[in-house]
């Protein structure tokens, strides 16, 4: 390479960055549009990426924060296995001990080679339909160990050689995934996404040069390094601890206790997250695989970084995870199950970490996150006989947890939950009732389910649906029925999740929070996610924005007097609800605390 | 102002008119099948919009020794584009309209498809719904996705939600029920109790006005038609009417945001149609002038009026699209449910005020002093500081010939105006008015790096088409921090927008749903459809014919589908009729070849599902052809007079002012210079110059 080359253009500089983005959103786009399954062709669950050749996660554009972060290692593990990478492959990987996230997202990886060099690797990380576990569900809360798990695992194997499949790999998920059609068409949805990305990334390179295009790579992360830097820097100094506990589980009275330890190191710009102070791997489902150990506490960190910096192998050089063996929120021990490593103790450790954040001051961090995956977030399956009885099994994305209340603003509506953090879309009624044979009878989000605060923390939804003709199998998983989303800085927590079953006479009784239930025709399952906390006291809430919470429905009357120390007169209906200022003010001297 | 002498020409048939109506001026534009004749600008007159129309008719009428009414009345084709629904939703002026949905389902607004643009961003307030959740009614009945109704319609809780809203005084309603696509009862059964409860009401059912799958598109459609109705339909009326009386005998088209146009009947139905319409014609004249010029098929299309400034691309020698119209930014804004130019508006204009902020910083916009009572200069009785203003102090404007000398500018209320924003500034006039320009050009400059940059796309790769009233102001400025070489303004720059109306087609969509697949292919059902669609094409193409359209072409369309998706593809058809094996065999293969080259892959031997027919009818109208003019080896003349003007560069200096209509194609002239157009004003700054094309047009070396 030249050694007399100009340093480069910022305009360049600042196109390449945005034309990788858009690279990536165009393959992001290729998969939405052509997947089968409604869990990507609707909820949009799977993320794109473009990673260099020597691993580092260069673009991530609207991908699952949980998704993206951590791909390095699964692109580190293909050049390992296959000394003879070349133009035209593709590998599948989906084990979770070689840096995927977990077993149910399907990664497909693509080296992308210009004049004989693999100068990048495209990766398209799609959550399945289906991926062959021992129940129907593609989370197993309860496995003890990945063979009670079930799941198919290709430990970075090549699906794809000269632009054309191996046999024998479609072949064994064909034989063993519960929706074989589905299955191919969403692997061809993924293929073809990174297809496109290896496509437009040789064009990108024949108009820059490759000399342009390394020289890039290596000043965008720089300056991403810098950004981050500087971004630390004006931070206050402390070492913080929050913990956080996952409800409990069968075998685990307590729970899973969540510990971080953050340090924050302004005059080194370095942050610091120690995870090992946590409990050993547990014989259940929920330990986390070293990406989502790795990229929780990663995501907790950059919720309270200034959103302009880029997210990147660049600026995460500042971020130090630490990590042990043997942990639940740490390095599995083989075989312990990581079915629902994405999830549920994942959207603990996020949480405690943006919490640990807030403790640097009024201003800092966020309150936490609701995260639960009850019915809302059901996996569904059963025959359709609309389609001749053909198998399906989908998990649904329509249930709606409430975001954090953050310094800035209220919690996002359609928050999805922490390791997803709203980048995962909403199903639509219709597209699921057409695609699954299931009738759903309402879906509405809760008043006063968000936590209270200056500014308040998101709403629950609420879902009441069934089986249109025939039995139906829903897998579900509502955490936080026991610890709902904590506030902080006087913010009140969450609503808590609940999941009850509809009887055909119309009489409900409650389910375990986590489990699986079968539905006849007639009977309904109808669930609570989860409120987000708040940040701020209540009492701080500017009274005309709690009005404007009581009169949409969004917080009653009732609430608004209690937690928020504001007193209305007039009426919702007719347009004359009003702050009684005096009142009011009364009101929140006798609230305050002494 | 006219290319050629008009009265040494021969009538070749009847006139088109092109109408663009914007936040501050009206642009009128006629042309012939010889071409662009002449243009005329009068400012917007918002209480009736026909006044500022008809005397912005009156200056492009006078050089074809016309009044408005004479050539009206020989008018074949009159195209009305509008910001109107736009700047209705935008400044919250719509009607307070409510929202009917199945009972349970009261949050399809205030969800809607979800999405974030920045995960990692927690500064940013989660939108409000487009109808409140105080305005939206829970209805009981339910269809299924057969069409069955499982729990039946409750006339009686329908009746009493319509008392609410008379007491709520509602005035525009909006109903969106689950699977109205597939069984309409239900809506249209309300549809009913509104006429009789709510009599003259206007309402909106979501399976008329966008009759697709998912019940956030459709109801948000519904939401954002109905609030338009009640505003839009007086409008269309009072302009047709007014048009009418003072001699339009041809056809009224308003433009679309597809970029077309429609029949005034069908937008009055369906005022969704007109949402950001206004952006939709300018690239447009872009392709055609951008291929014309250079052969350019990559062109930025910038237009400035007088309250917003709204970029536009033309790429692969084509307007560019969304598939997603988003009113405001992508997941906080409002989905149309339609398709429409893709285009960036931003408040940034003529009129934008300036004014200093708490923090003591220079602010310019995003209000707009409009036309009423417009920039100080106007002496319409504004007093606060604008761009015009600014540029008028800085002698970039010529105050006795602005507008074609049919408004003299009023330069010592600018000198006041901008002089108080010097006073808090603590600077001279000159670089206050200076810094106004600057700080307006950054926000266009940073509007168009988010249409290219921010998409990958490098402006230097694409010729820089510049527009609108304001846009010669400080277009060069704006190329200069572009790195953009040169700009070209087209001679008739004043009027963007109203010239590419000049180039539109009719064209018009009909489209019904019948699902069949590829393997169980309903040969007979597809063909009533077809036929269905055939007779409806003709039915349009009639009506035009009698306004003496001739040339028509029509295009069948199916959108397909793989088994188990839910996106389709749109794959052309042979014609009308389906009827033979072949045939079909033909339509699956470049399904899977259309599949492979927008998605890389394909899936040989997989069923496709066939969902909806469309066809489409474009009548072509004669385009006033784009031929290159000989160009004159002569100097410019001399310029008509001199003026002071002030840059940054130089600080006070006496340059030339060059009465545009005498700068014939291949004359040059040198910065610092004005060229003053009609309806423009070009300021060549310090070290730039233009020359004019071939084609008439000002290429500007920046």
């Amino acid at each position: 390479m030249s050694t007399q080359r100009k340093p480069l253009d910022q305009v360049v500089i600042a196109v390449l960055a945005n034309r990788l983005d858009s690279i990536v959103r165009e393959m992001t786009n290729t998969l939405f549009r052509t997947g089968r399954s409604a869990i990507l062709n609707t909820a949009k669950d799977f993320s794109c990426s473009i990673v260099t050749a020597d691993n580092q996660l260069l673009s991530s554009a609207d991908g699952l924060p949980i998704h993206v972060l951590g791909g390095g290692r699964q692109t580190q593990s293909m050049q390992e296995f296959h000394v003879d990478l070349a133009a035209g492959d593709a590998y599948l990987h989906n084990d979770p001990y070689l840096g995927n996230t977990h077993t149910a997202d399907h990664t497909i990886l693509v080296p992308v080679f210009v004049g004989g060099a693999h100068l990048f690797t495209v990766a398209a990380k799609a959550h399945q339909a289906d991926c062959g576990n021992s129940d129907p569900s593609t989370y197993m809360p309860f496995a003890r160990d990945v063979y009670q798990e079930g799941g198919l695992n290709f430990p970075c194997v090549r699906i794809q050689r000269d632009y054309k499949d191996v046999e024998d790999i479609i072949r064994m998920c064909r034989r063993r995934i519960r929706v074989p059609e589905v299955w191919y068409g969403d692997y061809l949805a993924a293929l073809g996404a990174a297809r496109i990305g290896e496509r437009r990334l040789k064009s990108l390179v024949e108009r820059y040069g490759g000399g342009t295009i390394a020289e890039f790579v290596r000043e965008w992360l720089d300056y991403s390094e810098r950004r981050m830097t500087h971004a630390i820097r004006a931070l206050p100094a402390g070492r913080l601890t929050a913990e956080g506990r996952h409800d409990t589980l069968p075998g685990l009275p307590d729970g899973v206790p969540v510990k971080v330890i953050v340090a924050v190191k302004p005059d080194e710009g370095i942050i610091e997250v120690d995870l090992r102070e946590n409990i050993d791997c547990v014989p259940v489902g929920v330990n986390l695989s070293q990406t989502c150990a790795t990229a929780g506490a990663l995501i907790g960190v950059l919720n309270c970084i200034d959103p302009d910096v880029p997210r990147n192998e660049g600026s995460f050089r500042r971020i130090r995870i630490l990590l042990r063996e043997n942990c639940v929120v740490g390095i599995p021990r083989f075989p312990a199950c990581t079915s629902m490593a994405t999830s549920n103790v994942t959207n603990r450790l996020i949480n405690a970490t943006q919490r640990a954040f807030s403790m640097l001051g009024d201003g800092h961090g966020l309150a936490e996150g609701a995260a639960s995956m009850g019915a809302g977030f059901g996996v569904v399956s059963g025959n359709d006989r609309r389609l001749g009885g053909a198998p399906y099994v989908n998990q649904l994305v329509i249930g709606n947890n409430g975001g954090p209340g953050s310094p800035f603003c209220d919690g996002w509506v359609t928050y999805c939950m922490p390791d997803a953090a709203a980048s995962v879309m909403v199903d639509s009624v219709e597209i699921i009732e057409q695609k699954y044979p299931l009738v759903i009878r309402s879906l509405r989000l809760v008043q006063d389910s968000g936590g209270a605060g200056r500014h308040r923390g998101g709403p629950a939804g609420e879902i009441t649906y069934g089986p249109l003709h025939d039995p139906m199998t829903v897998a579900y998983f509502a955490e936080m029925h026991e610890d709902p989303p904590k506030g902080t800085h006087g913010g009140k927590p969450g609503s808590a999740s609940a999941v009850y079953k509809v009887r055909r006479d119309g009489h409900e009784e409650p389910l375990p929070p986590i489990g699986l239930v079968e539905l006849r025709p007639g009977e309904c399952i109808h669930g609570f996610e989860a409120g987000g906390g708040g940040y701020g006291s209540p009492l701080e809430r500017d009274p005309e924005r709690v009005r404007h919470d009581v009169l949409e429905g969004w917080v009653s009357a009732a609430q608004a007097q209690a937690l928020y120390g504001v007193q209305l007169s007039g009426s919702r209906t007719d347009g004359s609800l009003k702050v009684d200022v005096d009142a009011t003010d009364v009101l929140r001297r006798e609230l305050a605390p002494p | 102002m006219t290319r050629e002498n008009p009265r040494e020409r021969e009538s070749r048939g009847e006139y088109r008119i092109g109408v663009d109506t914007g936040g501050t001026f009206t642009d009128v534009v006629v042309g012939d099948a010889s071409g662009i004749l002449s243009v005329g600008k009068a400012l917007t007159t918002r209480e009736r919009i026909s006044r500022g129309i008809l005397e912005g008719l009156g200056v492009a009428a006078a050089p074809l020794g016309l009044d408005s009414g004479a050539l009206l009345q020989q008018t074949g084709v009159f195209i009305y584009g509008s910001t109107r629904a736009t700047n209705a939703i935008l400044e919250g002026k719509t009607a307070k309209t409510a929202l009917l949905v199945t009972h349970g389902f009261p949050d399809i607004l205030v969800r809607r498809e979800g999405g974030k643009t920045n995960p990692w961003d927690y500064t940013v307030e989660y939108p409000e719904p487009y109808v409140p959740r105080h305005l939206t009614f829970e209805i009981p009945g339910r269809m299924t996705s057969e069409g069955k109704a499982i729990v039946p319609l409750e006339e009686a809780s329908a009746t009493a939600v319509m008392h609410r809203l008379r007491a709520l005084h509602v005035e525009a309603v909006a109903v969106c029920f689950l699977w109205s696509i597939a069984n309409p009862e239900h809506e249209l059964a309300v549809a009913r109790i509104i006429k009789r409860e709510l009599p003259g009401i206007p309402f909106t059912l979501s399976h008329q006005v966008n009759p697709i799958v998912r019940e956030y598109r459709r109801a948000s459609s519904a939401a954002i038609d109905a609030s338009l109705k009640p505003l839009m339909q007086q409008h269309l009326r009072e302009m047709q009417t007014d048009l009418r009386a003072a001699g339009l005998a041809g056809e009224l088209l308003p433009a679309i945001s597809l970029g077309g146009v429609m029949h005034i009947d069908g937008v009055v139905e369906k005022p969704i149609h007109m949402v950001r319409s206004g952006p939709s014609l300018a690239p447009i004249l872009g392709q055609v002038t951008g291929a014309a010029e250079t052969g350019a098929t990559g062109v930025i299309v910038c237009d400035t009026g007088g309250t917003s400034f709204d970029v536009s691309l033309v790429r692969d020698g084509r307007p560019v699209f969304g598939r997603d119209t988003w009113l405001g930014a992508r997941y906080v804004g409002h989905l149309t449910g339609l398709s429409s130019v893709d285009a960036r508006s931003i408040g940034s204009g003529g009129g934008s005020i300036a004014r200093v902020d708490s923090g003591g910083l220079l602010c310019v916009g995003p209000e707009s002093a409009g036309a009423n009572p417009g920039p100080a200069c106007y002496g319409r009785g504004g007093s606060q500081a604008t761009v015009t203003d600014a540029a008028l102090l800085l002698g970039y404007l010529d105050a006795e010939y602005f507008n074609g000398g049919r408004m003299r500018l009023d330069t010592d209320a600018s000198i006041g105006a901008v002089g108080r924003i010097a006073a808090q500034l603590g600077k001279s006039a000159e670089d206050t008015a200076a810094g106004i320009l600057t700080v307006a050009s950054e926000h266009m400059v940073a509007a168009i790096k988010e249409i290219t940059i921010n998409e990958g796309v490098d402006p230097r790769d694409s010729l820089l088409l510049a527009g609108g009233g304001a846009a010669g102001l400080n277009i060069v400025p704006i190329a200069r921090e572009l790195n953009c070489a040169r700009v070209l303004l087209p001679r008739m720059a004043g009027a963007l927008s109203a010239c590419g109306a000049q180039y539109t087609d009719i064209v018009t969509e009909f489209g019904l749903s019948l699902v069949t697949d590829s393997r169980g292919f309903d040969y007979a059902g597809v063909n009533r459809v077809l036929a269905g669609l055939e007779s409806s094409i003709e039915d349009f193409m009639q009506s035009l014919r009698a306004r003496g359209i001739a040339r028509f072409r029509t295009d069948y369309f199916v959108e397909a589908r793989y088994r188990y998706q839910v996106w389709e593809l749109e794959v052309p058809l042979p014609g009308a009729r389906i009827s033979s094996t072949h045939q079909l065999v033909e339509i699956i293969k470049a399904f899977h070849r259309a599949h492979e080259s927008i998605f890389a892959v394909s899936e040989a031997g997989q069923e496709i599902e066939f969902i909806q027919w469309k066809g489409r009818v474009t009548g072509e109208l004669d385009r006033p052809p784009l031929t290159p003019l000989l160009t004159s080896q002569a100097a410019a003349p001399p310029p008509e007079r001199h003026g002071k003007a002030y840059f940054e560069a130089t600080g006070g200096v006496d340059i030339p002012r060059y009465r545009g209509t005498a700068l014939l194609p291949g004359m040059r002239v040198v910065g610092p210079a004005l060229i003053v157009e009609p309806t423009t004003t070009i300021v060549l700054y310090p070290g730039s110059s233009a020359t004019v094309t071939p084609f008439n047009n000002y290429m500007v070396e920046v």
